[in-house]
């Protein structure tokens, strides 16, 4: 990113194949919706380069991309003036498809309601929680560089994804004893 | 450690990055502690669980529309380097003369531009950056771990210039490593332009020569003795021979090392 903000932009060819995808996953995650994550990967690698003079490259790359992929996130929600509405049905449905054709029927039929379970206890997660716990699980980000992030401490990080973990258990519990009652 | 202080730090022991010290304490806590020895065990299930969510992949779509913004982008910023000296040129007080003095330079510059043949400094530097734009668009597609991804980045190299010995090592490598029949393949057709570079033509074609004995699919072995009976490189006729003799090879590919020796002879 330096050599971006350096001037030499289509270095930025090499950041976007790095990291367009983590960052897809991060938007989907976050809205449960793919043409709106798409719009908004596009959107913050334009606003790399329309900000990359106010990189410092003694800051953490990551943690600069996650901060502007937040207020992108934040923008899109303030234009939209909606909450977009999930056919949650649809999404988790469409997940239990996506689970390895490998494993035989009768055990892929149960993981694949184990993970659609599982998928629709992380959608029913506080956003704050959920966003700490991609963050943290599924883009695999330091500790420091969460908290760089968020503008808080490193131990507030911590406790927080611990929290998020806890909330995520008690939610698929309580679905789980829904689906046997 | 107290179970306050063991809690937060649960994620990092799943995730195993406790330190060395904090891991020692940690264990100790769960040796004494029955309540997070089991917290441990049932919430450390659930975050491991978390990996076997499916991942979403991004369509073809986003990929497109980056390189047609970042394209727009660097033009936008190209016009509007010469944008100031534009402006000079409306102001009143200056319109005459600048007339006067534009048309001479104008014609200097149209002489000695005609004489030594150079494009414009602004041309040559988009140019360059275009080239290097090409460069890293194919290097990065070719470390990527799906084969349609490397796939598209030997497509690219066929954009950059083919004395660039980046890619052509980067081909090289594909050629010899790719665990891809069809990326492999493909790349041994790509390095065909870098044969043409002063550059690199000497180093395209010992790859070849070198790629051969170490292939074992035959429809690259055919691609690469195809591409070596092309270059007349008298070099793999070794290999050639030993393909032809060795009886457990594929019999297309022992046909075709014959023609190639009696093509090069």
């Amino acid at each position: 990113m330096a050599e971006v903000s350096a001037g030499q932009v289509a270095r930025l060819a090499l950041l976007f194949e790095r990291h367009h995808r983590a960052l897809f996953r991060y938007f989907v995650s976050m809205s449960n919706h793919r043409e709106q994550a798409e719009d908004l990967v596009q959107e913050v690698f334009f606003r790399m380069l329309r900000y990359r003079t106010s990189y410092d490259p003694a800051q953490s790359f990551t943690a600069w991309m996650y901060q502007i992929a937040r207020n992108a996130g934040v923008d899109q929600v303030r234009k939209r003036s909606a909450v977009q509405v999930v056919d949650i049905d649809t999404y988790v449905d469409r997940r239990a498809e996506l689970v390895s054709a490998s494993a035989g029927p009768e055990e892929s039929a149960s993981r694949g309601q184990d993970l659609a379970l599982l998928r629709r206890a992380m959608d029913q997660l506080p956003e704050d929680k959920r966003e700490i716990l991609v963050l943290s699980r599924f883009q695999g980000m330091k500790h420091e560089d969460i908290a760089e992030v968020l503008g808080c401490e490193v131990g507030t990080v911590k406790v927080r994804v611990y929290r998020a973990i806890r909330a995520l258990e008690q939610i698929y519990f309580a679905l789980e004893r829904e689906k046997v009652s | 450690m107290t179970c306050e202080q063991a809690k937060p730090r649960m994620t990092d022991y799943w995730s195993l990055t406790l330190g060395e010290a904090e891991q020692k304490e940690f264990s100790a806590h769960l040796a004494s502690c029955e309540a997070c020895r089991s917290e441990v065990s049932r919430v450390g299930a659930l975050w491991q669980s978390l990996d076997l969510l499916p991942l979403e992949e991004p369509s073809g779509k986003v990929r497109e529309r980056f390189y047609e913004m970042l394209g727009a982008y660097r033009q936008g910023l190209a016009s509007a380097e010469t944008q100031p000296a534009k402006r000079w040129w409306t102001m009143p007080a200056w319109q005459m003369a600048a007339a006067a003095a534009l048309l001479a330079v104008g014609l200097g510059a149209g002489y000695v531009a005609r004489g030594n043949g150079q494009p414009p400094a602004e041309v040559s530097q988009l140019r360059e950056e275009v080239a290097s734009m090409r460069q890293l668009v194919a290097l990065s597609l070719m470390q990527q771990q799906s084969a349609s991804e490397r796939l598209k980045g030997v497509s690219w190299s066929y954009q950059v210039e083919p004395s660039d010995t980046e890619v052509l090592n980067a081909l090289v490598t594909t050629v010899n490593h790719d665990p891809n029949v069809n990326v492999r393949l493909a790349a041994v057709d790509a390095l065909r332009p870098f044969t043409g570079s002063p550059a690199t033509h000497l180093a395209a074609r010992n790859a070849v020569v070198q790629a051969l004995p170490k292939e074992t699919a035959p429809i690259v072995q055919v691609a690469l003795i195809d591409f070596l009976a092309e270059l007349k490189e008298r070099n793999a006729a070794p290999e050639l021979r030993r393909l032809v003799s060795d009886p457990d090879i594929d019999s297309g590919v022992r046909k075709r090392a014959e023609w190639a020796l009696e093509r090069m002879q």
